[in-house]
């Protein structure tokens, strides 16, 4: 396999990081995988982190160097991180069941397979267009889907963070794969948390990485998705691979796996942020802070 | 349970910042409403974060005594205190509250708001019972839907829209009052804070399913005030609804009152699946402005009552 591979996670203007995203290959076959924990929910980034932890732990476990089945690995990775979650909140006693979106990519044999609860995307980007990504399980993506509302509306409407499924809580989630999806070399495969993707939009998305160089246009789009969300942002979260199967021979950053043992992964993972946790009381320094943001805006919207 | 407790408002004459209280206006579970006038004698209403719960101010009192294990929910409560305020402050429109000042002081936060004179559609609705015409109610709530449109736009649900919360001016265009209810749509809900509703204006979802609370949950209490301007009284609560639904629709009520047109939006605005009702303001407001198109073809219910009083009359 050859592909390049860029990961980041940013807090953006809240208090506390709630996404998690890892990617992990063997030889033959690539895992990336990314959760937003839900912020109206006690411990959203536990339940993240234990999403994207099992599903990593999973790949490592089974493929040597091969998955057998992806989706069969796709589908007991994702109902077991969802009961992963569950045995944690009943273990812990905890009031409110922690709960994340997940996606979660698979690709092998030049062959991508994915899956995803909630409303964290996967992209399949090639040139400057979408081919195809994943539709949201939110009541604002079924509008769209039945016509009441165009794209460009959901991404202001005021419920569009409202997820029907996601793992963890006491509904068993809903959860969609992908098809069998033959890659290209250039091919880009993009996963990303609401944070990311609300701000931009899938066409500035889709142009955004039309160059297909992962490593400098991530970076440059996370910018753009925070100046343009504003006081308001979210965390946002992308795991962005440029597959290059074949083609570019000598792209230097990019990841060769055939010398690779058979036996062997490589992991990226962030740990919990020191602290994280229950989300830190407000400050004296804090209050102040809320206090000048609202009369500065009294000042600027009562003219 | 234990009882609730009460808070004492701030005396009358209280010099708090630059503002002086003249009385309290209302007294709610989050907070307490003062009218009070500023250095120019204008009046202005001041809504002061005090959640009963949490904070208790005696007789005599002025700072609210909290408990040391109180404290991080009344923080947490004072979060959504500003966000109530930052949403407000971020909102210049007629038909909703304006919000001119926020501050600090007596461990706890203040927020002044116009004073509106006038009176409440809770207080028309008393005098005028049964008499409250179609045009009176589809006016008062387009208007009071282009306010409701640029809070959700902001990202904030009300919550507690209900015929006492929705003030009618002297020139009588509405205001959307009192945000304490209010939610940003997709905060984070403190454990501790307990949500309050108005029985017969409340949704559904706002007493059993929280998580489901969206747009929707604010057309519901739309359309339960609606149906309190027709009725000249609350409708059924929600909850009650689920158990036993006694509630008559609009339309089989008053058909021969109001346009067939109108009662129907206001039983789709009180649907009890929240699938069902309209989603946003705007399809609403579309409804309520369909009535032109009505108005000229009476529906088949329309004609049959017609034929129905010409055979009595026979």
């Amino acid at each position: 396999m050859k592909f390049t591979i860029y990961q980041e996670s940013r807090i953006g203007r809240r208090r506390n990081n709630q996404d998690r995203i890892a990617h992990c290959y063997s030889r033959d076959a690539l895992l990336t995988v990314l959760a937003d924990g839900m912020g109206g929910h006690l411990h959203g980034e536990i339940a993240a982190q234990i999403a994207v932890q099992y599903l990593t732990e999973a790949f490592q476990r089974e493929a040597k160097p091969r998955l057998d089945d992806p989706f069969r690995f796709l589908a007991s990775g994702l109902e077991n991180a969802h009961y992963a979650i569950v045995g944690y909140t009943d273990e812990r006693n905890l009031p409110d069941a922690p709960r994340t979106t997940c996606v979660v990519c698979v690709i092998q044999d030049n062959i991508a397979y994915w899956a995803h609860a909630g409303d964290s995307r996967l992209y399949l980007l090639r040139g400057d267009r979408v081919v195809t990504r994943t539709r949201d399980h939110s009541r604002v993506q079924m509008m769209v889907d039945d016509g009441v509302l165009t794209e460009h509306e959901a991404l202001r409407h005021p419920a569009r963070n409202r997820v029907f499924s996601c793992l963890g809580g006491d509904v068993a989630p809903q959860i969609d794969f992908s098809r069998r999806t033959p890659l290209k070399a250039g091919d880009v495969i993009l996963l990303c948390t609401d944070g990311f993707w609300a701000p931009l939009g899938n066409e500035a998305l889709a142009r955004g990485y039309a160059t297909g160089d992962v490593t400098a246009a991530t970076p440059a789009m996370m910018d753009c998705a925070e100046a343009s969300a504003g006081e308001s942002g979210d965390n946002l979260s992308v795991v962005a691979v440029h597959w290059q199967e074949g083609y570019d021979e000598d792209a230097a950053s990019g990841v060769a796996t055939e010398t690779m043992p058979l036996d062997a992964h490589t992991t990226q993972m962030q740990g919990f942020s020191k602290g994280g946790g229950a989300e830190p009381d407000l400050t004296e320094d804090d209050i102040e802070r809320a206090i000048a943001e609202i009369q500065n805006a009294i000042n600027k919207y009562s003219k | 349970m234990p009882a609730q407790q009460t808070n004492q408002p701030l005396p009358a004459g209280f010099q708090l910042d630059r503002y002086r209280i003249a009385r309290q206006l209302s007294l709610g579970g989050f907070s307490i409403v003062y009218l009070a006038y500023d250095e120019d004698d204008q009046p202005v209403a001041i809504k002061e974060y005090l959640p009963n719960s949490l904070a208790l101010r005696g007789a005599g009192q002025i700072a609210p005594a909290i408990a040391e294990e109180h404290l991080p929910a009344f923080r947490h409560g004072m979060k959504c205190f500003f966000e109530e305020g930052r949403a407000l402050a971020h909102l210049n429109h007629p038909n909703v509250v304006r919000v001119l000042n926020f501050f600090r002081a007596n461990d706890t936060v203040y927020m002044v708001m116009q004073y509106e004179r006038g009176r409440t559609l809770q207080e028309h609705i008393g005098k005028h019972k049964g008499a409250i015409r179609e045009a009176f109610v589809r006016n008062v709530f387009t208007r009071l839907l282009n306010g409701l449109r640029e809070v959700h736009a902001q990202r904030l649900l009300h919550l507690d829209i209900k015929p006492s919360n929705i003030y009618l001016r002297t020139d009588g265009n509405p205001v959307l009052l009192d945000f304490g209810a209010a939610r940003q749509a997709l905060g984070n809900d403190g454990p501790m804070l307990k949500p309050m509703y108005t029985p017969g204006y409340a949704a559904p979802e706002q007493y059993k399913a929280p998580d489901q609370m969206g747009p929707w949950t604010d057309m519901y209490s739309i359309g339960a005030s609606m149906y309190a301007c027709l009725a000249g009284a609350a409708p059924q609560a929600a909850d009650r609804r689920l158990e036993n639904q006694a509630l008559q629709p609009a339309q089989e009520r008053w058909p021969d009152k109001y346009s067939m047109q109108l009662l129907e939006t206001i039983d789709w605005c009180m649907t009890l699946d929240y699938l069902e009702r309209p989603m946003s303001v705007f399809e609403l407001q579309k409804a309520l402005a369909e009535r032109h198109h009505v108005a000229h073809q009476p529906s088949w219910l329309d004609n049959l009552s017609r034929h129905f009083r010409q055979l009595i009359r026979k």
